[in-house]
């Protein structure tokens, strides 16, 4: 019975490396409690699409039934937060078939890879996906360089 | 982007709108709450406009189909959520009051009201005394 557990063991500290190794492919872009990386399970709600359009860095969340004033977004230094509160939403006087939607308060949050201008960030919030536009510092837009010739 | 009015009340037997995106299907999450009066429904529909959605009661069948579109400026980080399409079918108990069905999406979140018609609300039976 104990080599059994012993196969046991081997086979989670071989899922254990793979998710360290697949952890490893996002890089400190999120942190999570107390800077350790987010686990997968854990925090991926609001969804988030994040692109580097060169000239500005794009965040669209994804969150239904939220307005302005559920949400706070929130920029120091080089670190984004994006937090708030789903409220239940439940009508008075019903009763419940089936909730799917569960209340709950978010809060998650990234460094960003390049400084931005804080004064011209812009965003909205439109059929319920949040849209954050940050252009980047000027140091840090993409560049062309001349090649001369020798 | 208030968008209070009947939306699409169909009754004829046609069939979903043709899929013309790529993109999977999703299934939108809801919450069903009922009262004496209608039964209530919110879905979860990010991103998808009054156009791009299309509520279908019929023969006791409520089917919710839609889309979205998303911007995808510049190359991604991270994608943790796609343009796709929604679907998703409820069984209906009969008497609900087709003609008054009416729906209301605001920020991504569809409420759908189906009143019941007075056959289905409930009825307090008197007893007769012999």
């Amino acid at each position: 019975m104990w080599t059994s557990l012993n196969e046991f063991d081997r086979m989670f500290q071989n899922m254990d490396l793979l998710r360290r190794r697949m952890d490893r492919l996002f890089p400190e872009t999120e942190r999570g409690w107390a800077g350790w990386p987010v686990m997968a399970e854990v925090n991926k709600w609001p969804r988030i699409n994040f692109y580097d359009a060169g000239d500005s860095l794009q965040f669209y969340a994804e969150m239904p039934g939220l307005s302005e004033k559920d949400i706070s977004v929130k920029l120091q230094g080089d670190f984004l937060e994006i937090s708030g509160e789903l409220k239940s939403q439940a009508p008075e006087g019903y009763s419940v078939h089936r909730i799917e939607r569960e209340a709950k308060s978010f809060a998650r949050s990234f460094s960003l890879p390049v400084q931005v201008e804080r004064d011209n960030i812009k965003a909205t919030l439109k059929n319920g996906i949040l849209s954050l536009s940050l252009p980047k510092a000027e140091s840090a837009k993409p560049k062309q360089i001349t090649i001369n010739p020798a | 982007m208030d968008a209070t009015k009947d939306i699409a009340r169909k009754k004829d037997i046609s069939q979903s709108p043709e899929l013309t995106q790529q993109g999977p299907t999703l299934t939108p999450v809801v919450d069903i709450y009922e009262n004496n009066d209608e039964i209530l429904l919110f879905a979860d529909l990010a991103g998808v406009s009054k156009e791009d959605l299309t509520i279908n009661v019929e023969n006791d069948t409520l089917r919710l189909t839609g889309n979205r579109n998303l911007d995808a400026p510049g190359t991604a980080y991270f994608e943790e959520f796609c343009g796709c399409n929604f679907h998703r079918e409820f069984s209906l108990p009969q008497g609900i009051d087709v003609e008054r069905v009416n729906a209301e999406l605001k920020d991504g979140l569809l409420k759908l009201h189906m009143p019941k018609s007075a056959a289905l609300k409930p009825r307090q039976i008197e007893i007769k005394a012999e």
